[in-house]
């Protein structure tokens, strides 16, 4: 019953996760307090994946149900995203900015217990069903990333210090983002012809999610011939955003909500 | 493109268009085809069936052709292939599907949605004219890079015209979708399948079920306020699965599950294993005030569509109640008859369809008052003979966002 562990296991990372950060911020003066920084994150990250694969077994079916084990996800998949762009990248504010949101992830966990729910309903109980939400829960987590470098993008420009290079971070999130999104989505069309017979039935969740890929559909779109006009492009990222966030959980308090096979926070 | 050049004063319309003008044409389309929806007469959708479908793609396709080799220099075409009209068609086909999914796509008691059509986008002449000037971007541009191929647009040509198939015969598929739904009862051949408009069809085929089998969970354990007769624990999510042998604790009371019976019927002052329909799971439970120390014991049940439910009191606010068990699975085992006189059985499955004969058969519901004693199961059958284009546009984008995922590494590499 890992669940009832989750207090245990999530307040091991948080601290180690924490104390990670305070190094993270000495090491702005002193270089060697980052290798304290990354054992400490790294070690966080063991936890984390011990206490998913102890949930997993326990519970007999991929934990991917519910709004929390989505999260759990986010908070797994958010310090491996910030651990590769900054191996490549070198930024550490984007690696504390997916510890911190991953810390954030955990907390609401906490705040709101689940307990083990162990029944999955048999049109969830398809070999589509892992691929399609793990795909779009990592789509998720990089897509959130792009956007918070959009927002430093817009602040750096409002101070007048704005540069090029963060544009590019965005980009390459944007463009690995997008293909993951691309994937869920295609994924998601060849199990629902499985399961109910029609690959696209425009769904409130489907609509949303068609949305959210025109939304970085233009974005993509308009940074390939408008290299220059940083500002607009920053604009786009942001806005695509908010549609993702009204499809991760803004679509269940729409007037269309009741119509959707989506609806995965009711049990 | 640089932004310097905007600065230059250009009127509207002037050679080449631009937003303003891409804009203006995609706005024109729209309110052209919500005038349409206001006054055109016919209430139905506007769909194509076989053939008069394959000769508007092979037309289509060849007139985009035509348009890109020969015609290129006209404004028009150059407008076309141009990123302002892309641009612009994204955004409002984008617009047009937010209105979707904002108001409720069924029959509306508001005028203006009813006269404007924003309940029915799908079908929606503003959303059909914006869509089609979306797809003839799309076509050209798929034209001009497969015409210019350079491996380099490898990625490119794989994402848009797999967009344009998938979409292209997604929309021109419907007029020869088929979607039956079709009632089998237990130990009889059904051969008089219903569409959605609930005309009665006549399948080439009989099928004859065998068996209908369903799969449940355990019940669930729940914790009820005797006033409101709501579910008074972890806000009715996350139940416990009633097992022997299991503790589990609410508010201030221990219940531990002695006894847990499946099928069963009460004799007497408990429940006996008995196997007729109908009969409902039950337990036997042991509650303990944790504050007192007192223990109750007693049979709970969750009833069945033939025998009530019983719940046990515990306090003055609260009871202990099962719930209906959850469906884990269900399974229609199944011959299907040919006019030929073949016999083929096969096992019908959610998520495990049967092709025959280019038809697709789903497990799609039962009489779920009856639960796991129904004797009818429904099936679905599907006939899309579009599958196998539109499949070839989902590949085609799927190995797209691989190569894109692959390439945006890359060219970071590089830099």
């Amino acid at each position: 019953m890992t669940w009832i562990d989750f207090p245990l296991y999530s307040s091991i990372i948080v601290i180690l996760w924490i104390i990670g950060l305070v190094f993270l911020l000495i090491s702005y003066k002193k270089q060697a307090a980052l290798k304290i920084a990354n054992l400490l994150f790294v070690s966080g990250w063991a936890v984390m994946i011990l206490f998913v694969v102890k949930l997993w077994l326990e519970l007999d079916r991929p934990p991917m149900r519910t709004l929390g084990e989505t999260r759990l996800w986010y908070a797994t998949f958010l310090p491996l995203i910030g651990f590769v762009t900054y191996i490549r990248w070198k930024y550490k504010w984007f690696l504390a900015y997916s510890i911190a949101m991953a810390i954030m992830f955990l907390t609401i966990n906490y705040l709101n217990p689940e307990t083990y729910s162990k029944t999955l309903m048999p049109a969830l109980q398809s070999p589509w069903f892992i691929p399609h939400v793990l795909v779009y829960l990592f789509s998720y987590a990089v897509l959130a990333a792009s956007s918070i470098v959009a927002i430093k993008g817009l602040y750096d420009s409002y101070k007048g210090n704005f540069k090029i290079e963060t544009l590019k971070l965005a980009d390459n999130l944007v463009y690995i983002g997008f293909a993951f999104l691309t994937l869920g989505l295609l994924f998601g069309a060849l199990w629902a012809k499985e399961a109910w017979g029609h690959y696209w039935t425009w769904d409130p969740k489907e609509v949303w999610a068609f949305l959210t890929w025109m939304g970085y559909l233009i974005y993509i779109h308009y940074r390939y011939f408008h290299t220059q006009n940083s500002k607009r492009a920053l604009t786009i990222l942001a806005l695509a955003f908010v549609v993702l966030l009204v499809c991760w959980f803004g679509v269940n308090y729409l007037p269309v909500a009741n119509t959707s096979v989506h609806t995965y926070t009711q049990y | 493109m640089s932004e310097n050049n905007i600065k230059i004063q250009r009127n509207l319309w002037e050679n080449p268009w631009g937003y303003v003008e891409s804009f203006f044409i995609g706005i024109g389309l729209i309110i052209t085809g919500l005038f349409l929806e206001v006054f055109s007469t016919s209430g139905s959708a506007f769909t194509l069936s076989y053939p008069f479908n394959l000769y508007f793609l092979i037309g289509y396709v060849v007139l985009l052709f035509v348009m890109y080799k020969w015609f290129t220099t006209t404004q028009l075409i150059r407008w076309l292939t141009k990123v302002p009209a892309s641009i612009s068609s994204i955004v409002l086909v984008t617009v047009l599907v937010m209105v979707m999914g904002i108001i409720p796509q069924v029959p509306s008691e508001s005028k203006i949605i009813t006269n404007l059509g924003l309940n029915h986008i799908t079908s929606n002449w503003a959303f059909l004219l914006i869509l089609f000037q979306f797809l003839t971007c799309l076509g050209l541009i798929s034209i001009k890079r497969i015409l210019q191929f350079k491996w380099s647009n490898f990625g490119f040509i794989l994402n848009h015209t797999g967009l344009f198939l998938a979409l292209i015969a997604g929309i021109l598929g419907t007029g020869d979708l088929q979607r039956l739904s079709l009632d089998v009862y237990e130990g009889k051949p059904s051969w008089v399948a219903t569409n959605i408009n609930n005309q009665k069809i006549e399948l080439p085929f009989a099928i004859y079920l065998k068996d209908f089998l369903i799969d449940e969970y355990n019940p669930k354990l729940a914790l009820v306020d005797n006033k409101t007769g709501s579910i008074a624990h972890n806000d009715g999510k996350n139940l416990y699965l009633v097992e022997k042998g299991e503790t589990y604790y609410f508010k201030n009371f221990e219940v531990t599950i002695n006894d847990f019976l499946p099928n069963s019927g009460r004799i007497g002052a408990r429940y006996e294993p008995v196997n007729e329909l109908g009969s409902p799971p039950s337990a036997s439970i042991s509650v303990k005030n944790i504050e007192n120390d007192s223990i109750q014991t007693a049979w709970i049940s969750s009833g069945s569509f033939r025998y009530p439910y019983e719940s046990l009191k515990i306090s003055e606010d609260y009871s202990v109640v099962m719930t209906i068990p959850e469906v884990k699975k269900f399974s229609s085992d199944i011959d299907i008859l040919t006019k030929e006189g073949e016999r083929i059985s096969t096992v019908l499955e959610v998520n495990k369809p049967f092709k025959h004969k280019g038809w697709k058969i789903y497990q799609l519901s039962y009489d779920d008052k009856m639960g796991k004693w129904s004797n009818l199961s429904v099936l679905e059958l599907v006939k899309d003979p579009w599958l196998p284009l539109i499949y070839i546009g989902i590949f085609m984008m799927i190995a797209g966002a691989v190569y894109m995922f692959w390439m945006g590494n890359k060219i970071t590499k590089n830099q």
